[in-house]
């Protein structure tokens, strides 16, 4: 465990636990607590990673792993702009308001716990209760819609968990402890990795379960469709990158995919990531709810960072990262601006929206800039990633792979011209007659990670330079 | 045939009898048996192989851990069928289709 | 293997066969509770006293309580419009084909993952090896409660609130 992240898990804990005693009679003061808990950790977090003499340094002073810090300001990120938008969002009579940021709070100590340990059986502590917290917060609403997708999510998620934990056993029998070290020296042995792969490849098949990679995808369409529409900002934002995307990573770090061992997990993981980037793009082509699109997109988009966790070279690795935190901003937008399109419309089905772009401007600007970065329009940050990702294939001899993961780069885009056209552009529908721009508190949230995908793409340079920290340390 | 294969063959039977349930039913509660099942058999796995690279200790610290999330999953899953029968009335995962694609 | 243990494991899987065959649901929650008290018990014999206490306690009892409780609350409902039951039927005889097909494979495989497995030193006391080793796990737990409790909130409002 990195001691020096861990008030980052202690605090939204403590502030978990006193949100209900302080918000029994005034229930607005749960929103407060729990924005100004997140604001505050973020606030710390740039202090102590974006400070003038640490970008100056080259970011080489940056405590600890690199990339834990980075995935703890991702999680507060977006944490705090779902806590923000449903500040306003939340109906006034909801029963169970404090419930709701309590668990956002638990939920945000637990992706914490995820990506500060250096133990396995701990991650997989983590992740149960990440996973735990998801189901209630998909049921806020009450609508039959989020209990199915709940119901869905746990019927697939907790045997992935015990297929983990056989691989847990086998680890634990093979390596006599379950740390990260302990792998990494491992693989860097000459010893024969027979067992461990096989451990591993258990654990990865757990995990990939758990980040709704296209065979296993059944799950997640449903869980972001039916969530309560904050949530599902949330869920796709950060929840399920974090319980599973993370781990593969991880696990495709420590398992040295990059000097030769354990070749047959890193094409059987390559190829997975390639299946799930042309069927998520299909699928996505051919919905009617935005939410719905949104989803499938966003498992076409986890398709990319698992394949480039399977290539695993340092290039590869730096580019999953990457997309890791440009998909935790532009979902977290698209997500945010369908719950304010459901808010102000009242619906997310693309038929009956039209026009919007006239009532709603803000939203469909953002909108714009969500979409171009997800398909890597430059020079906005999510066309760095994809630039990475597909150069670390072209150097790897992987044309085939480089040349259809840029193919559905352009589908990408034709998917959400479609639906910008249809729900933003093109003739005013009944719809957009009636509504009316979501108020600014709404608008915040989605205008701040537009300006940070605007910023991180304009500022390339000096956030390659931190990737590059983190890939090094990660890998070595 | 040594008994560590005799044990793992024995819970892979057991986790077999577990997946089977949880993929025929429609039943939320006997999905929740089936999960159950799948577990336990994770458990006597972790258990056999502390046994077998006599690591019995830390396997057990590994256990506790592991039943105090078991109930709260458990009790997770239970909440959710609760109230999926108050608003629906309904304990069946497949008459749940308000959402296709 | 022990016959004592031997039997032990045949007793769990057939429970759980029962568990997964049974017609009522209250039977099926019986028997993952025999289920449970099978595993605290092969638990013990392997000398893990402390994680079979806790397995009898809390997954025999505590679980099979909550079960029980959901079971009856949602029996009628399920009386009312069965499942259709022949899948269930077919399970011992797919089993067996499991069985007598992975026979052949999983016992050598098995026995050559044994043969990798690297001795611990397995001294200590379970305290010392969840204070010492495991200290992260502990706060895990009481994370875990505290998302417990938050669910049955969350999921459980209080009505005069509305």
């Amino acid at each position: 465990m990195d001691k020096g992240l861990l008030a980052y898990l202690i605090i939204p804990l403590f502030a978990a636990v006193v949100i209900p005693f302080a918000a029994r009679n005034r229930p607005r003061l749960a929103d407060v607590l729990a924005n100004v808990t997140l604001l505050a950790g973020l606030a710390n977090l740039a202090w102590l990673a974006l400070r003038p003499s640490m970008i100056a340094g080259g970011f080489a002073d940056i405590p600890g792993d690199a990339f834990s810090l980075l995935l703890v300001g991702t999680v507060y990120l977006v944490a705090f702009c779902v806590t923000f938008f449903s500040a306003w969002f939340i109906e006034e009579g909801l029963p169970n308001r404090a419930a709701y940021y309590s668990l956002i709070m638990v939920s945000v100590a637990a992706m914490t716990g995820v990506v500060t340990t250096s133990d396995f059986f701990t991650l997989y502590v983590f992740v149960e209760v990440l996973a735990v917290t998801s189901f209630a917060l998909i049921t806020t609403d009450d609508s039959a819609g989020g209990i199915e997708g709940a119901l869905k999510y746990f019927f697939l998620t907790f045997p992935a968990s015990a297929l983990i934990i056989v691989g847990l056993a086998i680890l634990m029998m093979t390596l006599g402890s379950l740390s990260y070290e302990n792998l990494r020296i491992f693989m860097s042995s000459d010893i024969p990795a027979g067992p461990v792969t096989f451990a591993a490849a258990l654990m990865l098949l757990g995990f990939v379960i758990k980040s709704g990679v296209v065979p296993f995808h059944a799950w997640t369409p449903d869980a972001y469709q039916g969530a309560y529409a904050p949530v599902s900002a949330h869920l796709a934002g950060i929840v399920t990158k974090i319980s599973g995307v993370y781990a593969i990573v991880k696990i495709a770090t420590l398992l040295r995919f990059f000097d030769g061992r354990a070749v047959a997990l890193s094409e059987m993981l390559m190829f997975l990531g390639l299946l799930s980037i042309v069927v998520g793009a299909l699928a996505a082509l051919k919905q009617t709810s935005f939410k719905r699109m949104l989803a499938f997109s966003s498992i076409s988009q986890v398709g990319y960072i698992v394949l480039a966790a399977g290539l695993g070279t340092p290039l590869a690795i730096m580019g999953a990262v990457f997309h890791l935190f440009n998909h935790a901003t532009f979902k977290t937008v698209l997500f945010l601006n369908s719950a304010s399109l459901e808010k102000a419309a009242g619906t997310t089905d693309m038929d009956k929206l039209g026009g919007m772009e006239h009532p709603m401007p803000w939203t469909s600007w953002t909108s714009v800039i969500a979409l171009l970065s997800t398909a890597g329009v430059p020079p906005l940050s999510g066309f760095w990633s994809k630039l990475l990702i597909i150069l670390a294939l072209w150097e790897s001899g992987l044309r085939t792979y480089a040349v259809v993961a840029l193919l559905f780069s352009i589908v990408t885009l034709a998917y959400f011209m479609i639906m910008q056209r249809k729900v933003f552009f093109g003739r005013k529908s009944s719809a957009a007659q009636s509504a009316a721009e979501v108020s600014a508190p709404l608008l915040a949230p989605a205008v701040l990670m537009s300006a940070i995908i605007v910023a991180v793409g304009l500022l390339f340079p000096y956030f390659y330079t931190y990737v590059r920290v983190v890939a090094e340390r990660i890998i070595l | 045939m040594n008994s560590f294969a005799m044990e793992w063959y024995l819970i892979a039977l057991i986790m077999f009898t577990g997946f089977y349930c949880m993929l025929v039913s429609r039943s939320i509660v006997r999905q929740l048996v089936g999960l159950e099942i799948v577990s336990k058999a994770a458990m006597l796995a972790l258990i056999s192989a502390g046994a077998l690279a006599n690591n019995l200790i830390y396997a057990q610290a590994l256990l506790i851990t592991m039943i105090v999330i078991e109930v709260v999953v458990v009790a997770a899953g239970l909440a959710l069928l609760v109230k999926n029968f108050r608003l629906h009335g309904a304990a069946d995962i497949w008459k749940l289709d308000s959402l296709k694609g | 293997m022990n016959d004592y243990r031997l039997i032990l494991f045949l007793l769990a899987a057939l429970f759980s066969v029962w568990a997964v065959m049974a017609r009522r649901l209250l039977t099926s929650a019986i028997m993952l509770a025999l289920v449970s008290v099978a595993v605290a018990l092969i638990f013990f014999d392997y000398g893990a006293p402390w994680a079979g206490v806790f397995e009898l306690s809390v997954c025999a009892g505590l679980i099979t309580v909550l079960f029980i409780g959901a079971v009856s609350l949602i029996r009628e409902a399920d009386e009312q419009n069965p499942e259709n039951r022949t899948r269930f039927h077919a399970l011992p005889l797919v089993l067996a084909a499991f069985a007598i097909a992975s026979w052949f494979y999983l016992p050598a495989f098995f026995a050559e993952l044994a043969s990798w497995a690297r001795p611990g030193n397995g001294g200590g006391t379970i305290g010392l090896a969840l204070w010492d080793m495991r200290r992260p796990d502990l706060l895990g737990q009481i994370l875990m409660l505290a998302a417990g409790v938050f669910v049955i909130k969350s999921v459980f409002p209080r009505r005069n609130e509305k």
